[in-house]
Formats: structure tokens, sequence, C-alpha cells
């Protein structure tokens, strides 16, 4: 998961639009995945840090919980029904969201998009 | 230059004792379909269907947007209202444009709020209609969300809206179309979408009427995405299941917006439904 992480830090400061949706955004977000406690510290929306937990020190403004197998079919190019959105793993039951969720639903977008950058591209579908 | 067949005017209806100018789109010839958008958006989602060379050889399509929405203008007053929308309100304005457009028993098609609207007119006023297709519909939805989110000083409700309901499409749209489908929303007037919530979340009339429908006279069928997080294929099964007569077709490529997210998707589904409203014609 560090890997991965270390992957949309590197693609959130390759996405110009990203950065652009994200210039307001300075938060610390909880991401756990299987327990394991991951905290990124956005800053102008960059990703300017990622530490992991456990740590009951580090306050966070909102929380991602799920587990890695939820992530991965998430990140498919074409995930099925539940996996293709954060609110549908929540919907599923693979996923819970915590904490300020009106800081969540205002950088809703930015926030969606970064969780998004490990997908890669579907190919273009043949349409009837 | 070749314009698109699809063609825009303006008309004047009261609803509720006031005046609301309505836009209307229309194309085709032959069975009227009068269509409806969903909630936080305009007559825009239909662009695909009214441009639709076949489809419009045999029908004739009108759209309209609701009050508040696209290209209809809040009424006189409103810069001092809170908008709400009503059950009563929404079926007092779809009566009021089908009258004024002089259909005789249109077909009704109406999507999310849109298909809620239409189930309820299929329940209190089928004799003026010629069948329901009703998608991403349900008999009630209360919310996993706060509706106050999408209208606020210090955010702009569109893009917060635009970003939740992207929850609702499917992954197999297009591109291009996802975002055209979200910009509606990015452009829906201040509180337009909350006020609309307001209806589709809260309004559970529904549910005590569904029996009433009588679908050996008026058709219904209910479209559902697979990837509609909001009105869910169990949602919309549930809600057919209460219709004697209903049917439910399930799409599995779609969601919550599929004449507009993925139109080559949505179209064999819509072709069907609007064959299944054919048995009307001989009661």
């Amino acid at each position: 998961m560090r890997a991965t992480l270390a992957l949309m830090q590197s693609r959130l400061d390759d996405s110009p639009h990203l950065l652009r949706l994200g210039r307001l955004f300075s938060e610390t977000v909880l991401i756990e995945v299987d327990g394991a406690e991951y905290y990124l510290t956005f800053r102008d929306g960059h990703l300017a840090a990622i530490a992991e937990g456990p740590s009951r020190k580090t306050p966070w403004r909102f929380a991602l919980r799920t587990d890695a197998d939820a992530l991965a079919q998430f990140w498919q190019p074409r995930p099925r029904p539940g996996f293709h959105d954060l609110f549908g793993l929540v919907k599923i039951g693979r996923g819970r969201i915590d904490g300020d969720i009106l800081t969540l639903v205002k950088n809703l977008r930015f926030f969606k998009e970064f969780m998004a950058l490990p997908r890669t591209a579907p190919q273009p579908e043949e349409t009837a | 230059m070749t314009f698109e067949p699809v063609t825009g005017r303006y008309l004047t209806v009261t609803v509720q004792g006031r005046r609301q100018r309505i836009y209307v789109e229309m194309a085709g010839t032959g069975t009227p379909v009068l269509c409806l958008h969903t909630a936080g958006a305009d007559t825009r989602q239909w662009r695909h269907i009214l441009n639709d060379a076949e489809l419009t050889a045999t029908h004739r399509f009108f759209a309209f947007d609701m009050p508040w929405h696209g290209k209809s203008l809040p009424p006189e007053g409103f810069q001092t209202e809170e908008y709400l929308l009503t059950t009563d309100a929404y079926i007092e304005t779809v009566l009021a444009v089908s009258h004024a457009l002089g259909l005789d028993r249109p077909i009704l098609a109406g999507c999310s709020m849109g298909g809620r609207i239409a189930l309820q007119l299929a329940a209190l006023h089928a004799d003026r209609f010629a069948g329901f297709i009703a998608i991403e519909a349900s008999d009630f939805q209360p919310a996993w969300y706060d509706i106050d989110w999408f209208h606020r000083p210090d955010a702009h409700g569109g893009e917060m809206g635009a970003a939740l309901v992207s929850a609702n499409i499917s992954p197999h749209a297009p591109d291009a179309e996802r975002w055209n489908t979200l910009w509606m929303f990015m452009q829906s007037g201040p509180g337009v979408f909350r006020g609309d919530l307001s209806f589709y979340t809260r309004d559970d009339s529904l549910i005590g009427r569904l029996a009433r429908i009588d679908t050996t006279r008026t058709p219904v069928h209910l479209l559902v995405g697979a990837y509609d997080l909001t009105c869910t294929p169990e949602d919309a099964r549930r809600t057919a299941a209460a219709i004697p007569g209903a049917t439910c077709t399930v799409m599995d490529e779609l969601g919550h917006f599929p004449m507009s997210e993925h139109p080559a998707g949505f179209r064999p589904f819509f072709a069907d439904a609007l064959a299944r409203m054919k048995v009307a014609d001989h009661v």
C-alpha cells in the first residue's frame, strides 16, 4: 500500500487539473486498509507527506476505511457495480467514511479523483 | 450549416396559481412521448433520444425544463423563496405542460425524480397518458446524505452535487458523455438540486399508491442501471413488484442517467420500453 500511495503522490503532482481543484485543500486524511493506518497530509493540493500508523496522536479531518481487495477492485479499469465509487464501497459495506464529511464533500471531486489515480484508463468500448 | 432536428420553444402555464415560463424541446413524428429530466438537471439529458433518427421516425418526443431548471425561469418573486419541489406541484406542472402542448394521452418517460412522478401520475392520472416508462425510479429513497450540503454560502452547490452524483454514473459510460451529464449539475441554480431532493428523499406517498396502478389500461415498464447507487436494481424490482403487471429491466452497464451518460447503451432498452407501450393502443 505504501508503494501505491507513493504512486498516487507522483501522479497527483503530474495532474495539473487536480492540483488546481485541490489548491485550497490542506488537510490530513486517514486511509485505513485492513486495519493499517496511513496518514496523508495534503498541502495546497499536493500530497506533502505519507505517514504510517498506528497513531493516536495524529489529528485527521476525515477517514476512509476499507480493505485491500475492495481497493484492488475499485482500481480496475471498469469496476463492478458498487466498487466503482468510494460511496459505492460504503453502500456495499466494503468501506466506511468518518469525520468531517462536509470537508470531504466540499472537496469531493478532488478526493475521488485522487483516490482513483492508480486506476488505469479503460480501453474504448465498441458501442452498438 | 446543418441544424439538429430538435426544436426549442417556450410556453407559459399556470401552476398552483403562478405563471411559469417553460422551455420545451421537441423532435420527431408519430406517437407522442413526454420526457422528464432528473433532479438538478434539465432537458439536455434527452438530447440523444431527440436526435435519434429511427426513434423520431415513429415518435414525437417532447422534453421540458421544470421551473427553476435549465432555460425555464423561476416564478416571479423567487428571490425571497426557498425552492422545495412538492408532489402536488410536480404533478400539476406535468399535466399543465402536456395540456398546453395539446398532447393526447402521450407516453410519459421520466428518469429518477421524473420516474417517481411518472409512477405518481400512473396512480392518480392514468387517463391522461398511454403508458409509463419509469427510469431509475422507485417507491421511495431516503437520503443517505444531507441535502443541505448542496445549498450553502461557503461552497459551490453545483460542483458538490456533480461530484456526489458521479457515484451513479457507470464506468462503461463514454468519458465525454459522463462529463456532459455532470456539467448540467454543475450549472444547476442555487438551491435547485436541494429543492428537488427534498421531494425525492422526503415524500413517501407513492408507496401506498402503487397497488392502484392499472397496467391493463396503461403499461408500466421500469428500467434501472446496475451502477445506480441511488435507485438500485433491488429498489426498482421492489417497486415493480408492488405494481400488478409492471415489468422491469436491469441495464447491466448503465447508471442513474442512462439516456445522457451512455446513449448508445441506453438506446436498445428505451426502444424496447417504447414497444411495450404499444399494447395501450388496443385498449
